[in-house]
């Protein structure tokens, strides 16, 4: 009785969620090099990572592309609608995520030279962390169509943005102690937003997850952070690469 | 709402010409519902249609509401036809063919004793697949309802009747210099548009269809889903169609009906699943039946 009327499209539609997933992959291996580039003031590797982000542009395109033919192509209704739906979404926020990861080496050739004491230095270590789980916990919900651990993913971003708020804290601590410059605070305050923005993107792809499994949608709109707390002007100009 | 309120107010005002047969659809059973009427043209309560022995559809509860469309969507068998044919009572026709459970229109059980069959075909029209145009000229296919039931009493309100319907099916302008030659010589697509103006020209109050445009080609198509939505306003519609995109496009509502087969007796029966807001069927089903159907991973 199961038998599969569309199988050649729904194959494609798998190829494209194991592509998306494996471009996820790669972004939640950037996150700890961008966090070891931004510690040890690896210029070299900031290069690398630098370089490497065209090719997560290209492939996000080419997936996005796929996207866009099975709609012109094979009317996708239902879950296979809200699927194509996603992805689209998803490689959005994947390749956003690849950029942070880029700005991130940015703003470690932007404080080279300079050295951060180890309070923030451990605060940069635990966000790191805590963004490359939430990504690649975000990669599996999505991969085997998982709402509950989808949904966790929102706890998870709430101590991500804990530790931003410490982190801000931590800076002017160490600011009005006169232990980091002007110049370096401001850069580390901008690098603590990318990893928190990291996290927002990973929640967005466990939020379209369960928007697949079943129609789930926020009840909030997701939050417009690029013009959120602290240096908005700055910030706003440091993601516009 | 004050309309759905007296429902047969409105289809007593649609009459133009005598209203001989309405007293008998009005005098007959209505439920008392009168102040809270839902603004449903059709209910269906536990509806089982049989031919013969074998029961085609089983416990259909279904409802239509006024100027909405409609879509009877389903594999082939489901009994789509059958629902449909319920709703003008074409199943009279069918020797074999029985009943039951109720089918209430306008609140009125539209199998009540005293109900005109003949007169519940001119309130509800039906579209066939196939255009079936009269072997007559364009203007006798139209005016052929009109006459017969006495709506017009002289000929320049024929005339009259003939070209609002032409209009009203978006077919005036191309026919308006040729309405004496045969309806046999016009395309597939004007046909069929041709047999809604004919349908309309008794001035229904709900257009029936069953697939009615399997046999035209995109744009023929498109005219009549078009023509659909131009004239929901005034009718309303059930449609038939395996095209799900065209349910998808056209229809406010969508009923998805199935085959459930006994594993004992082999017997196959059709039963309706889901009914829905058109885009609820297509984006987030609720019946996991519907959306192996509607994806395409059904057997
Ligand atoms: N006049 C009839 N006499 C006997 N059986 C009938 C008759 N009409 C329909 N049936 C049976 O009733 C069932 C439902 O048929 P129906 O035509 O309503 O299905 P349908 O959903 O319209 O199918 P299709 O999509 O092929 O038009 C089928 O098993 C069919 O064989
Ligand atoms: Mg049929």
């Amino acid at each position: 009785m199961a038998e599969e009327l569309r199988s050649a499209f729904h194959q494609e539609l798998i190829g494209i969620q194991e592509g998306i997933a494996s471009i996820a992959a790669g972004v939640t291996e950037l996150i700890p090099r961008a966090t070891e580039i931004i510690l040890n003031g690896d210029l070299e590797g900031a290069e690398y990572l630098i370089l490497g982000d065209a090719e997560f542009d290209r492939r996000s395109i080419e997936l996005e592309e796929r996207c866009f033919q099975i709609i012109a192509l094979q009317a996708p209704v239902a879950s296979d609608l809200r699927a194509i739906v996603s992805a689209i979404k998803i490689i959005a926020d994947i390749e956003r995520s690849a950029d942070l990861c880029v700005n991130i080496c940015k703003a470690a050739r932007r404080i080279y030279g300079h050295e951060l004491d180890p309070s923030l230095r451990g605060l940069i270590q635990s966000m790191g962390d805590q963004a490359r789980v939430l990504f690649s916990e975000a990669t599996e919900a999505y991969l085997h169509v998982d709402a509950v651990r989808s949904a966790a993913l929102r706890d998870m971003d709430a101590y991500l943005d804990d530790l931003h708020r410490q982190f801000i804290q931590a800076i002017f601590q160490s600011h009005s102690g006169d232990t980091v410059d002007l110049q370096v605070a401001v850069q580390l305050a901008v690098v603590a937003r990318f990893y928190e923005r990291i996290g927002d993107h990973a929640v967005n792809i466990g939020d379209r997850t369960r928007y697949i499994v079943n129609g789930w949608v926020p009840e909030h709109p997701y939050p417009e952070s690029d013009n959120e707390p602290s240096t908005p002007q700055l910030i706003a100009e440091q993601e516009e690469v | 709402m004050t309309e759905s309120g007296k429902p047969m107010n409105i289809v007593n005002e649609n009459v133009v010409g005598s209203d001989s047969g309405l007293q008998t659809i009005a005098s007959s059973e209505r439920t008392e519902v009168d102040t809270d009427t839902p603004p449903f043209v059709f209910e269906t309560i536990d509806l089982n249609v049989y031919y013969g022995d074998f029961r085609a559809v089983r416990d259909v509860n279904l409802t239509v509401a006024k100027n909405e469309i409609t879509a009877l969507i389903g594999p082939s068998g489901c009994g789509k036809s059958t629902v449909l044919r319920c709703f003008d009572r074409m199943n009279d026709l069918i020797e074999t063919a029985r009943v039951d459970g109720r089918v209430l229109y306008h609140g009125l059980d539209l199998y009540g004793p005293d109900v005109d069959a003949v007169e519940v075909r001119r309130r509800v029209g039906m579209v066939f697949q196939k255009p079936n145009p009269f072997p007559k000229s364009i203007f006798d296919n139209i005016a052929y309802g009109p006459r017969i039931s006495g709506m017009a009493k002289k000929k320049a309100d024929l005339a009259v009747i003939v070209e609002r319907s032409l209009r009203k099916a978006a077919l005036w302008d191309e026919v308006k210099d040729r309405l004496s030659s045969s309806a046999l010589g016009m395309s597939g697509g004007q046909q069929q548009r041709l047999c809604i103006a004919r349908a309309i020209a008794v001035d229904p109050d709900v257009l029936l269809m069953d697939e009615p445009c399997s046999s035209l080609d995109p744009i023929a198509t498109t005219r009549i889903e078009e023509l659909m939505k131009e004239i929901k306003d005034e009718y309303t519609i059930v449609i038939v169609t395996h095209n799900m995109q065209q349910a998808a496009r056209v229809s406010d509502r969508t009923a998805f009906f199935s085959v459930e087969v006994n594993e004992q007796s082999d017997a196959r029966t059709g039963i309706l699943v889901e009914a829905d807001a058109t885009e609820k069927i297509f984006s987030t089903p609720a019946d996991d039946r519907t959306e192996r159907y509607v994806t395409g991973r059904f057997g």
